[in-house]
Order: structure tokens, then sequence, then C-alpha cells
């Protein structure tokens, strides 16, 4: 365990400073993650200012949710950025390396990468959670603290496993691009609005089939104590779920694989 | 213009080649545009929104999606991947215009992107119970801007392309193009509802001729002179950019290195 970690950091270290030898691309890439997010926040600002609430979220809960997404979302590039690679991988047999090393393949494939879009993220998501805490009615407590951040982790935990399960969808759909995980996760983008906005086929999807909600939704509900926020201390369950589930199709699709053919 | 004619078709073949990709890209569209009528559709159900109820948002969304997809099965990616690569090179040697032939295999990908168009409006006229149609004048003038959107499209694609000939990394730069013309072309929120300080550089960007004016011009928002001149804006965006990107085109070359032979 210890030395796999110690490689997922010296490989990721090694992109990362490759990364940075491109100062330019560097702030592009953090003011164009940034941008998003102050998208997010322009969508709610302007829509706030004409309708006071969202399905019961005033302005600050409706940014934290948001924020929270935003900030789940930066993780992603920054530390499994290498898993958006592996259609590519695949298509060029180029997942032939990875399988001679003497190191776990999935710890090899998700750390192939660093995108530093990922600091714009996690700096504009942070940003608007810090103003959705600092606005909403919280009653705070030693307890509360320690479930929020268990929630966080657990809720960027189901986040990154999406990323690998869509990712490892590429050993069957082919192709060079992994659009079925460009799929799977820009759908997770409407868990940035209250759940309780959409119909019933959405709201049972989103929390039993793909539990989008589990990231944004039922988190900061329990952090609000919104209705059914009970819901919201099961997102470490989903998020051991969503692991496993992550491992089995990954090592399931490994199995398909059958290199390039040269 | 039998080689560009070529280049279109060609580029049409080679987005059929990957049908189950496309497929799947097109279900991640089709569930953007459902997420966005849901929250509009919660947002209006007390009352409209800035001159906006539910009939009108819907056909608004619908055109804001609609003037997204155009171009994006082609891609600015793919013209960003030649360059990258270097390929850039062989298409400098061929006997074509780049910008003429790079428009052909833009092209290419509207056979696909108007299909997935009309099956997106089938399918909001049938589950959400109709859409407000226009008059026959307010139609035509729609149309007209609508076929604009393609080749205005075009233009900033390509002139963000340009930036390959300097940076080595696209996908920042193509991102940070794909947010600014979200917001000021009206796609991310109609530009009414924007605050003053963002709507109103909206208002001069080119970008507003890319959702805001076709969608003002079938919800009869602009009527008689005024939407000829919001017709007239957008074919000047048009050529303007045309003979812009001619011009980065020229100061690219200079930047260009390849490697290898």
């Amino acid at each position: 365990m210890r030395r796999t970690l110690r490689i997922y950091r010296r490989s990721l270290g090694a992109h990362l400073r490759a990364v940075l030898e491109y100062e330019a691309d560097f702030w592009i890439l953090v003011v164009a993650g940034l941008l998003f997010q102050v998208l997010n926040l322009i969508f709610l600002s302007a829509v706030f200012s004409h309708v006071p609430a969202l399905n019961g979220w005033s302005f600050p809960e409706a940014v934290l949710l948001a924020g929270t997404y935003g900030f789940v979302n930066g993780l992603g590039p920054l530390f499994f950025e290498g898993t958006w690679r592996l259609a590519g991988k695949i298509n060029h047999g180029e997942l032939d390396y990875p399988l001679i090393r003497p190191a776990p393949v999935l710890v090899q494939v998700v750390s192939a990468g660093i995108g530093m879009h990922g600091v714009g993220d996690l700096i504009g998501g942070g940003a608007m959670i810090g103003y959705g805490l600092a606005n909403s009615d919280i009653a705070w407590s030693p307890a509360r603290i320690g479930g929020a951040l268990l929630l966080l982790a657990a809720s960027a935990t189901i986040l990154l496993s999406l990323i690998v399960l869509g990712n490892a969808a590429s050993f069957w759909v082919g192709g060079n691009h992994p659009v079925f995980a460009m799929t799977l996760i820009r759908t997770g983008d409407m868990a940035k609005y209250p759940l309780s906005i959409y119909g019933v086929a959405v709201r049972a999807t989103f929390t039993v089939l793909v539990p989008y909600a589990f990231i944004s939704f039922f988190p900061a509900s329990w952090l609000l104590g919104k209705e059914s926020a009970w819901i919201g201390l099961l997102t470490p369950l989903v998020a051991v779920y969503c692991v496993y589930l992550a491992r089995l199709i990954f090592r399931q699709g490994l199995r398909r694989y059958d290199s390039a053919g040269h | 213009m039998r080689p560009y004619w070529g280049l279109l078709r060609m580029s049409t073949r080679r987005i059929l080649t990957y049908r189950l990709n496309s497929l799947i890209l097109w279900i991640g569209g089709a569930t953007f545009l459902a997420g966005s009528l849901a929250v509009w559709h919660a947002l209006l159900s007390q009352g409209e929104i800035g001159g906006y109820d539910w009939d009108q948002m819907k056909a608004y969304l619908l055109i804001g999606w609609a003037t997204g997809a155009i171009g994006s099965a082609y891609g600015d990616w793919w013209m960003a991947g030649r360059i990258l690569e270097g390929h850039v090179a062989t298409d400098l040697t061929k006997p074509l215009d780049y910008q003429w032939a790079r428009f052909s295999e833009h092209m290419g990908g509207l056979a696909t992107e108007f299909i997935a168009i009309t099956i997106a409006a089938t399918a909001i006229v049938t589950f959400t119970g109709g859409l407000v149609v226009p008059g026959p004048a307010q139609a035509l003038l729609f149309a007209a801007s609508f076929l604009l959107v393609a080749p205005l499209k075009f233009a900033i694609a390509y002139i963000t392309t340009m930036a390959c000939f300097w940076t080595q990394n696209f996908m920042g730069v193509s991102w940070a193009k794909d947010a600014i013309v979200t917001l000021f072309s009206g796609a991310l929120i109609p530009l009414a509802l924007l605050p003053a300080w963002l709507a109103g550089p909206a208002a001069v960007l080119p970008f507003a001729s890319i959702t805001a004016t076709p969608a003002a011009l079938y919800l009869g928002q602009a009527t008689g002179w005024e939407a000829l001149r919001l017709l007239a804006v957008q074919a000047a965006w048009v050529l303007v950019l045309w003979w812009g990107a001619r011009l980065v085109f020229r100061r690219a070359l200079r930047a260009l290195t390849v490697h290898g032979g």
C-alpha cells in the first residue's frame, strides 16, 4: 500500500514538473477553470435577482451547493487526470507499457497526467463554499464540522470513482476519445442545482442508478438541515460502493484489452 | 470548388465512422438540454422572469442549444490537433486555400448536427406540449440568421485554434473561449437578465449574434427594421471575423515550428 502510494506520488510529481515547464499554459488553464466557476456564480446571481428562492433554497445555499460541486470537480483534474487519457492509450495500444511495469495498472493510468484547471475549480468552488457557509444559518458544533469534512471526502471519492468507471467504459466503446465518461460526468452537472427541482425519474436516477446527488445535494442538505437530511449520512456508504464498482469494471475491462496488433 | 466539396464529404464520413461515439455525445447533449429545461421549469413555476414565460423560455433554450450544437461535431479540437501535431505542414503544401479547406470540413458536420437538432425539437414538442411558432416573416428572418451562425461560429473557432501556433496546450484556450462564448452569446442566460456590467460588453461583442440574435428573431422580440439591423450586424461580424482570421493566419505562419521530417 505504501509502495503504491509512493509510485502514485512520484508519477504525479513527474507530470506536475512537466506541466509547470509551460508557464503560459499553466495560467491559461487556471483561468479557464476559474471562468467556469464564475459562470455558475453569474447564472445563480442573475436568476436570484429575479426570484427569492429556488425550491426552498436561498441564494447562499444554492451557491454553497454549486460551490461544493465545483470544488469536488477540481479534484479530478488534479489527482485523476491521467484517467481521461485511458481511451487514447487503449486506442493506440499504449496500455502495453503500464501492463509490463511492476506496479498496479490503475495507479499508473490514474497518475499519468495532471490538469491545472483543477486549481481554478478549487479556488472558485472554495470561494463559493466560503460565501455559502458564511451566509447560511448553520448550527456549528465539533460533530457538524467533522461530519461535513467526512461527507466532503466521501463525495470526492464518489466523483473520482465515477471518472474511473466512465473511462473504463472505453474498453468496450472504443474510439480515441472518452465519450462515455464525458457524457457521464457532464450529466452530473445537473447536480449543481437542488435535486428537488427535477422530476421523479431524474431524482430516482440520480440517487440510485448514478449517485450524482450524493456528490453535492445530499451532503449539503445534511449540513443545512433540509428535508430528509439524514440521507446525506449515507454518502460514505455510497462512496465505498462506487469504489468497489469502479475497481470491478476497470478490471473486467482490462481483461478485454488486446493491444493494437502492430 | 470540387476539392472543397470532397473535403466536406470526407469530414461527414469521418464523423459517421465513429457512430457509437457520436451517439453517446448527442445523448450527453440531450441530457444537458433536458437539465436546463428542468431548471428553468422550476424557476418559472412562480411566474415569468425578465419577460420570459415558460413557453418562450422553452423555445429560447432550444435555440441556445441548437446554436451551440452547430459546428460541435467537427469541432475546433480537430483543427487544433492538425497544428499541434505538425500535420499542418502537409495541409499547407496542398493547392487549396487553408481557411476555405477548414471551413469545408467544418460544414461536413452540419448534416449530423441538423438531424440532432430536429430530433431535439421534436422531443420538446412531444414531451413538453408544443412550442411557440413565429409568423412567416419572423420565421424567414430566423432561418437567415440561423444559417449565418455556422460561418460565424467557424470564424471564432478558427481564430481560437490559431493560438496553437504559439501555445502547446489547446485545452485551456478552448475552455476559456467556450466560457466566454457561453456567457456573452446568451446561451448561459438571456442577455436581458444579465447585470448591467456584463450586458454592456455583451451588446458590443460578436458573440450575441450566435444565440441572442436568432432567439430574438424567432420569439419576435425584434421586428421590422430592428430585425434587419440585427441581421446586418450578424452578417458584418461574419465578414469582419472571416477577414480578420486571414490576418491572424498570416502572422501565425511566421510562428510555425515543425520538428522532424
